[in-house]
């Protein structure tokens, strides 16, 4: 499931170097798993703006399946469906996807647990 | 094997217990190294844990007159506290855990009065993993119904170890519950033979019942008295992992019962065979 806007392109000639004041910013920023949890099932909402306009591509580390690009806009959102285990790295890249402009991590808190050895019992039939 | 040694090897394995626990930190049960997550040998502390195995299977019972027992539905429920344990029926608390192996003070029901009595708890709860649904209301006809066999516990040090792969138990058990006052020993050794990814494993050892246990379970007063039992048995099992969280299993397990429990009158079988083939499912 994948939804995306973006504003308006900027005024012409708003131009500074590429990527330069870029707020990125993404929710949820944490997902905790309980103990019976493997994965966590959320919809995250990325933004970005910048004080002129930038050509750049939402990217996300490892997924090479999800790309989201923007040619000459001030702004944009961007929002999609993700079923992860492990810290998610989003990250604007410029076009070329060489340069990384900024970045914002989802992290995984899994519940504190403690581990111990089972029984092991080989007189028993089941074991 | 006499009362007397069995009475040393108590002692002395309660001794070693106690003596491992006082040596024990307060961080725990000892070491836990290679437990940093959920895996075959490691559980999370502080959680209980149910599984139920699904299948089709059988335990002959040597008793007269007692059919065998069918196994179709076996429940497993189990709890791991930093020291304190709970598998199915038995419990115990973990004194000691190292490298060597790990010491603890055990409690487990009396095997024995599952030929009795089909309503019996071990036949709900296989020992180790789970039973058994059918049988009917009530006991069948018997010629020995007399004299009731009554739900026992017998506790004790219980040392268990693993090298090179390799599982052992050694139970020195009393009878707690002042029924028999008898003895037992449980010894096995788990050697695992199929590839990574798969489990095939055999397992073989014994059990040693002394005469009061034996006597109360299969004697005939004024006809029948037995004397200390040896029952060796050797199982093999397989089982591999399927979708999610489901597991196929299958295991035949055979125990030749000693003399003192095949040559009592109220016995006419020489073997136990329990054999089940199913899938099992980890809430």
């Amino acid at each position: 499931m994948l939804f995306a806007s973006a504003s308006l392109p900027a005024a012409a000639g708003a131009s500074a170097d590429p990527g330069v004041g870029i707020h990125f910013e993404i929710a949820p920023r944490l997902c905790t798993l309980a103990a019976k949890e493997r994965q966590c099932t959320t919809v995250v909402h990325a933004s970005w703006s910048a004080p002129q306009e930038e050509s750049l591509c939402l990217v996300l580390s490892g997924r090479p399946d999800i790309k989201r690009c923007w040619e000459h806009y001030a702004a944009g959102t961007y929002s999609l469906e993700l079923v992860f285990a492990q810290d998610l790295t989003f990250e604007l890249r410029d076009p070329g996807l060489r340069n990384i402009l900024a970045s914002a991590v989802l992290r995984v808190i899994r519940e504190a647990l403690e581990y111990r050895h089972r029984r092991r019992q080989p007189w028993n039939i089941f074991d | 094997m006499s009362t007397t040694a069995i009475r040393f090897m108590l002692a002395a394995g309660i001794g070693l217990v106690l003596a491992q626990g006082a040596w024990a930190t307060d961080e725990g049960a000892g070491t836990n190294a290679g437990c940093d997550g959920p895996s075959r040998d490691c559980v999370a502390v502080g959680h209980w844990n149910f599984d139920v195995s699904l299948g089709a299977g059988l335990r002959t019972d040597p008793v007269v007159y007692e059919a065998a027992i069918p196994l179709v539905v076996i429940p497993h429920v189990s709890y791991y506290g930093k020291r304190l344990f709970i598998e199915d029926l038995d419990f115990g608390i973990t004194m000691t855990e190292g490298t060597a192996g790990t010491l603890s003070l055990t409690a487990s029901p009396g095997y024995d009065r599952v030929f009795f009595y089909r309503s019996d708890l071990q036949n709900i709860f296989v020992p180790g993993a789970g039973v058994v649904t059918g049988g009917g209301a009530g006991p069948p006809p018997s010629p020995f119904p007399a004299r009731p066999r009554h739900w026992t516990y017998l506790a004790g040090p219980e040392w268990t170890f693993e090298t090179h792969g390799v599982t052992g138990q050694l139970d020195l058990l009393h009878e707690i519950t002042a029924q028999n006052h008898g003895n037992e020993v449980r010894a096995a050794l788990g050697i695992p033979l199929g590839a990574p990814g798969t489990t095939l494993s055999a397992n073989v050892g014994l059990t040693w019942e002394s005469a009061q246990i034996v006597n109360y379970y299969y004697g005939a007063p004024g006809v029948y008295e037995g004397g200390g039992s040896v029952n060796p048995f050797v199982k093999l099992s397989y089982s591999r992992p399927l979708r999610g969280r489901w597991r196929l299993l299958a295991f035949a397990h055979c125990e030749r019962l000693g003399n003192a429990i095949a040559d009592s009158p109220i016995v006419n079988a020489r073997y136990v065979v329990t054999v089940f083939a199913g899938a099992n499912y980890a809430f």
